[in-house]
């Protein structure tokens, strides 16, 4: 199925790009764990306060932006991981027809014997690959994060609580105390294996969509366009489907709704790590088991790719313009 | 009297005269012939075994169709070519030759027809297809990314009966600097490698489109050298130019196309067999005897100065036309050889010239009728 030249030569090729957003992801993912260590965000628990009622168009719930799983899960929403992401799926995905296409090389190499099929199976062999170990990359940059980072607590003073009242009172009015300590010791990074399977899940099913187009195009302009249009429109429609009632149904039909790298983190925090692996148990505030989720990403993506096989085989060449 | 054609002889000693004949009695063969050979072809890599007659086709083409929409790129084409043909494609821009040649190597489905290439359907099996062929675009893009000498050796990898060592000799016949980054290459340059890459290998079949396109008149030289050399070891090629005189000096036989239909066939040793004669007479009707009369066709063109102007096409031996005409009294008799170009503008302009051989469903369609 898969051609050893080919899969050398779309290593070559992609590997710049595979590099540039491995290390900017890696980058990030360790500074922004390091960020963390400096906010102390209890200081901003009045202010997020005053903002409850637009927890609902949050990622997660409020309460876990306190804890420090919960801070450095966040890394898994943030935008600039989400767009290197997107930016290897596009690349990649609308590279392998349309782009060799429109470079005119896919003549060159279609003259040799080597089947449409295998030439898309190596080429998305590689782009997987390559998305795997970005994801793998981004939990690898939180791990150095967590490891390399020291935090500093505030050491609550001693108190009594006066009976009936029940008011606690310190007992000292020093300067209250502080400890320095590891983020290890706060943050266990295997919380965030299922948020890294989720945002391959995630990655999958944009380089399945993008491989799709490209597979029925023959411009890679128009390729990137149609995905990204797709991407853009699939993002309105989750962000109207949490703004209003009236138009809840929306997030029923678009693929964000399956990317939940922090509720993984939460449900780890409250139900264990094997929860997120869960195919049967449906805990609270997820209307499907934890798995189900990537896994239907996964699916969508398995069908993009078969259909961009499909139409590929089924299509004619062009020459080359 | 119409003048005996002597046997024309391809260049491995194949009455060519037969084996067309031998293709118009079996309309079928080449459906039952594909059979044969692709159970010969069918271990890998397992070089091409001749088993009769019939498996000395190489390629054939039946009602080949390609349409898209309303507009049809090529239309009822029935090609043969024989092994061992250096087989020319000729038609203005647009005539549907690149068309053939992707329908040929699966890049294209054919809308009507079929086709056979070394007995191989591209459509069922165009991977084998291309394991027996090795093809020259008329735009050949090689990965920019790579340098010349990385070029030849990822295709020489990619096909199983990639040779580097042969296209780089092909390469520095062709003085082509391999060290260079094809980004940095010239049009020339980056033709020189894409003919390095395809002369590589040695697959029976080698289908190349414009590849002399873009190249000094030297290696242009060193190019038809290279294809005679192909053809001499045994192989067959197939190549569509817009340089009549390349196709003239090495092609045995040549189709022309034209708004996607196969417009005409020619052996070459037919053309060089062949005259025109222009010359001036006195007003008087010229007649043809009854002899002559499937050899020559005489266009006469009345001129201010009351002298008529005379054409004369001749075709076969020129000893008892030149009899007929040395009895003519015509004056400023001028003979030249019935070129290539002569008969590229007559299809182009389609027209009817003399010893026009009639395409090949023509030709059957006559032998059914009579």
């Amino acid at each position: 199925m898969m051609n050893r030249v080919l899969l050398k030569k779309y290593i070559g090729q992609s590997s710049l790009l595979f590099f540039s957003c491995g290390l900017a992801l890696f980058a990030f993912s360790w500074i922004r764990v390091w960020v963390v260590s400096l906010i102390d965000m209890g200081q901003f628990q009045t202010i997020v306060e005053q903002f409850r009622e637009f927890e609902k168009f949050a990622p997660i719930e409020f309460d876990s932006l306190f804890t420090y799983p919960g801070r450095v899960g966040m890394t898994f929403d943030e935008p600039i991981v989400i767009l290197c992401i997107v930016i290897w799926c596009v690349a990649r995905g609308s590279d392998v027809i349309s782009g060799e296409l429109g470079r005119g090389t896919l003549e060159m190499v279609l003259s040799q014997p080597v089947s449409r099929t295998q030439l898309l199976v190596s080429h998305a062999a590689v782009s997987i690959l390559g998305l795997a170990l970005l994801c793998l990359l981004v939990w690898a940059g939180v791990g150095a994060g967590v490891y390399a980072t020291t935090v500093e607590e505030t050491l609550p003073p001693p108190t009594v609580r006066i009976p009936i009242v029940g008011i606690d009172l310190p007992l000292s009015v020093d300067d209250p105390q502080t400890q320095t300590l590891p983020l290890r010791d706060r943050v266990d990074v295997r919380v965030f294996a299922a948020s890294t399977f989720h945002l391959f899940a995630f990655g999958f099913f944009v380089l399945g969509l993008a491989t799709l187009f490209s597979s029925t195009d023959r411009y890679r302009w128009r390729t990137v366009g149609s995905t990204v249009a797709f991407y853009i429109l699939q993002m309105v429609m989750f962000g109207l489907g949490k703004a209003a009632e009236s138009l809840e149904y929306l997030l029923y039909i678009t693929f964000f709704s399956c990317y939940k790298p922090q509720k993984m983190s939460s449900i780890v925090a409250s139900e264990g790590l094997a929860a997120p692996w869960s195919l049967t148990h449906v805990y609270s505030n997820i209307w499907l088991p934890p798995m189900v989720y990537p896994l239907i990403l996964i699916g969508l993506g398995v069908v993009c790719f078969s259909l961009a096989t499909v139409c590929f085989n089924k299509r004619d060449l062009p020459a080359p313009l | 009297m119409p003048q005996a054609t002597p046997a024309k002889r391809n260049p491995v000693g194949k009455n060519i005269d037969e084996l067309d004949t031998a293709c118009l009695v079996n309309r079928n063969s080449c459906t039952e012939n594909s059979e044969l050979t692709l159970a010969n072809n069918k271990g890998h890599n397992a070089p091409h075994q001749a088993t009769g007659d019939q498996d000395d086709e190489v390629l054939c083409c039946e009602g080949l169709s390609k349409r898209y929409g309303d507009f049809d790129a090529l239309i009822d084409c029935s090609v043969r070519i024989a092994r061992g043909d250096i087989f020319g494609l000729l038609g203005p821009n647009g005539a549907g030759k690149t068309t053939l040649i992707r329908l040929l190597l699966g890049y294209l489905h054919p809308t009507g027809g079929q086709c056979k290439v070394l007995g191989i359907d591209p459509v069922a099996d165009s991977v084998e297809v291309r394991r027996q062929v090795t093809y020259l675009p008329g735009d050949a893009r090689l990965p920019r990314h790579l340098r010349g000498d990385g070029v030849l050796r990822f295709f020489a990898e990619m096909h199983p009966l990639g040779d580097l060592h042969r296209s780089r000799e092909v390469a520095e016949i062709l003085e082509l600097n391999t060290k260079t980054r094809v980004a940095f290459m010239s049009t020339g340059m980056r033709q020189k490698l894409a003919l390095a890459v395809v002369l590589g290998p040695q697959t029976p079949l080698l289908i190349l489109d414009e590849p002399t396109a873009n190249l000094d008149p030297t290696v242009r030289a060193e190019v038809l050298r290279l294809v005679i050399e192909a053809r001499d070891s045994g192989r067959t090629v197939m190549l569509s130019s817009h340089v009549l005189s390349e196709i003239e000096d090495i092609c045995n036989r040549v189709a022309f196309l034209r708004h996607g239909r196969l417009a005409h066939e020619l052996q070459m040793s037919d053309l060089f067999q062949r005259h025109r004669m222009t010359a001036t007479t006195v007003g008087e009707s010229i007649m043809v005897p009854d002899a002559l009369a499937d050899q020559v066709v005489v266009r006469t063109t009345p001129s201010k100065t009351g002298r008529t102007r005379v054409q004369i096409d001749t075709a076969g031996d020129l000893g008892p036309i030149l009899t007929w005409i040395d009895s003519l009294c015509l004056t400023h008799i001028r003979f030249e050889p019935f070129g290539l170009r002569t008969v590229y503008d007559a299809v182009h302009d389609g027209q009817s010239f003399l010893g026009a051989k009639k395409t090949l469903p023509d030709r059957v369609s006559d032998e059914v009728s009579s």
